[in-house]
């Protein structure tokens, strides 16, 4: 999962890439409304969390012009102004919650991790597919009853594909939403995880939650439980 | 004008006089012309040379007599009466002019060479009856009277003619004022003589300065806080890093915890625009929809359901961010605290008292629910949860001089928050 975080306060803004990087994302950041602006529009985010004070360009617009420009991953708005007005004004641009400051950093990994779910169509914290239960806010994942251990990698990509599931996702697109735009990137490594997952979860290779699309990409086919709300 | 009657009648009854006297004088004159020495030298007047004929008419108001300088009538006319009082004998060539309540008597003393015993003096009167005098000064004024009153009335009815058309402008600007006051013009709109055109531009720069004055106020505000609570969250943040010693991160805590509640309650009383004359009114629908569509979206994994039974020509005279405001926490705490069903009307009354009620499927309020409306707790003593939210909600509904009352929910079950506004 990529998380774009536009803050201009050089403090705040190490502390949240921290948490975020803490809770399983790969982060890319900007300082000023500038850069935002073009990280918002040209970047593979999964979600973004936009300061709305910020210098030359405001969060609001670069709001907005991200949601002209197509792009509707989750939007969390951070903001320094409690009142209903200004919550209205962003939430009617474009974003799909705001954190007022100063927040716990609990409530900012909780608020991410409900807007991801939302956006994949899953309102529990927990995701389920089959056997496998994914707990996106423990970073955990158990198969039946077993505790599985996964590296951050690979939680990333499971993660992805869990919230994807049913559509065919290619290398280049789990390349660009696991790592930030400045981190180097291999896609041979993409079938590393996909081999490792593999093992991990159908240990015996009968149930093959994972199929490699030729060309193409992979697609997640457990299916999610009828009774999933 | 009364004063220039008074001296107008005044005038007049002068120069009245005055003619009087004159004519008078001119008779003796006349008089003197037909005196005539009689047989024994003294002096008389031949009946036939008189030169007013009312002095042998009796009756007609003027006599004439000569009297002689032992008090003695020498001569009187036919129109002399009795009862004249003869007064005292004047010097010769000495006027003398009196005037009694009935009559005025002129007396001429004269000098007269007489052959026979030498020389006599004698006094002529003439006595006019004061009635013709009085005839005709009453006659002056009543003329001068009754013109004086067609004038007067002429006069000022042109004046009330001319001020009501001077001031219809003014009225005009009252009655703009009065549509802007009740919300319902932005602005001064109308056209206004040149005198007035400063005036209505300065209201309508003061009001639209009002406004423009509350949003610098408000940005400001809001620069404030962004630059306070960045570097709070960035304390925050320090203190739930578990790198640092725990005993440091509660000491950071603590503060930071304190700083934010009291930062927090103080730039919300600051934000609060407050009842304002001429505040532009809002649509209250138009306002709730916002609101319930940015809770339906932070909520979404509650659901919420609005049924919103407000008519979208209702309007209210506060501030749109206090409104926010106000409704923005009730509608959160609906949500909330209930179920997500939510349930908001509005009606005005014809007195113009305008109520809100909204009303959700929660447990409802406590026993003593106005514990939780107290107003003026001090930022450090306030406790997060519903508290705040409806405290600050009913901190400005009494800023506008409003009601809130809570109670049970008829329809849904839950709470019901009525407030009602007198805007």
């Amino acid at each position: 999962m990529r998380a774009l975080v536009v803050e201009d306060d050089a403090a705040l803004r190490e502390q949240i890439i921290e948490v975020m990087k803490g809770a399983g994302f790969a982060v890319d950041a900007a300082a000023n409304g500038t850069d935002g602006h073009f990280m918002a529009e040209e970047y593979a985010a999964d979600i973004a969390i936009i300061d709305l004070g910020l210098p030359e360009v405001p969060g609001l617009e670069i709001i907005r012009r991200a949601r002209e420009a197509g792009r509707s991953y989750p939007i969390l708005i951070l903001t320094a102004r409690d009142g209903w007005q200004s919550k209205v004004e962003g939430l009617e641009a474009g974003a799909d919650d705001y954190l007022v400051k100063p927040f716990h950093k609990e409530e900012l990994i909780a608020r991410v991790r409900a807007l991801l779910r939302r956006s994949g169509g899953w309102s529990q914290a927990k995701l389920v597919s089959g056997p496998l239960v994914l707990d996106t806010s423990a970073q955990t994942l158990t198969l039946g009853d077993q505790p599985v251990e996964l590296t951050s990698y690979e939680f990333r990509v499971l993660n992805y594909l869990l919230l994807h599931a049913g559509k065919v996702i290619s290398k280049s697109e789990l390349n660009e939403h696991l790592y930030a735009e400045d981190s180097e990137r291999d896609s041979n490594v993409i079938e590393v995880f996909i081999r490792r997952l593999r093992s991990k979860i159908d240990p015996d290779g009968t149930g093959n939650p994972i199929t490699t699309l030729r060309g193409a990409g992979y697609r997640w086919d457990w299916p999610r439980p009828e009774s999933e709300d | 004008m009364l004063a220039c009657a008074a001296a107008l009648d005044h005038a007049f009854a002068e120069r009245a006089l005055q003619t009087q006297y004159d004519r008078m004088q001119g008779l003796a004159y006349a008089l003197l012309a037909a005196t005539e020495p009689t047989a024994d030298g003294t002096l008389s007047l031949s009946m036939f040379r008189l030169p007013d004929s009312r002095l042998n008419n009796p009756g007609a108001g003027l006599a004439s007599a000569l009297i002689d300088e032992r008090g003695g009538l020498t001569w009187g006319s036919i129109s002399l009466t009795d009862d004249v009082p003869l007064p005292p004998m004047v010097a010769p060539g000495e006027w003398s002019f009196e005037s009694t309540d009935t009559s005025f008597i002129l007396a001429f003393g004269l000098r007269w060479a007489n052959p026979v015993e030498g020389d006599q003096t004698y006094t002529l009167l003439i006595i006019e009856d004061r009635a013709t005098f009085r005839r005709q000064v009453a006659g002056f004024r009543r003329t001068l009277w009754s013109w004086l009153a067609v004038a007067a009335i002429g006069l000022l009815s042109v004046q009330g003619a001319i001020l009501a058309w001077g001031l219809g402008p003014l009225r005009r600007l009252r009655r703009d004022l009065r549509l802007v006051e009740k919300g319902k013009q932005t602005a001064l709109g109308g056209r206004y003589p040149q005198e007035l055109v400063p005036l209505s531009e300065a209201i309508n720069g003061m009001i639209s300065t009002g406004q423009a004055q509350l949003e610098r106020h408000r940005h400001a505000l809001g620069d404030l806080a962004h630059s306070l609570k960045t570097p709070l969250a960035v304390l925050r943040g320090m203190s739930e890093d578990e790198r640092l010693n725990a005993e440091l991160r509660q000491q950071i805590a603590e503060p930071v915890a304190r700083m934010h509640t009291i930062v927090d309650h103080q730039l919300r009383r600051a934000v609060m625009a407050g009842r304002r004359t001429l505040t532009e009114p809002v649509a209250l629908r138009e306002v709730i929809e916002k609101l319930s569509r940015t809770i339906e979206k932070v909520y979404r994994s509650k659901a919420p359901r609005f049924e919103l039974d407000i008519p979208p020509t209702l309007k209210v005279r506060i501030d749109g961010g206090d409104l926010f405001e106000m409704m923005g926490n009730l509608l959160e705490n609906a949500v909330k605290y209930g179920k997500g069903r939510v349930r908001v009307h509005a009606s005005r009354s014809r007195q113009g008292l305008c109520t809100i009620r909204v009303e959700d499927d929660g447990a409802g309020f406590p026993e003593s629910p106005e514990r939780l409306l107290s107003r003026g707790v001090r930022a450090d003593t306030l406790t997060p949860g519903q508290g705040i939210g409806l405290g600050a909600s009913a901190e400005l509904v009494a800023a506008y001089r409003g009601q809130v009352q809570l109670t049970r929910s008829e329809t849904l079950g839950g709470g019901a928050v009525i407030i009602t506004l007198v805007a």
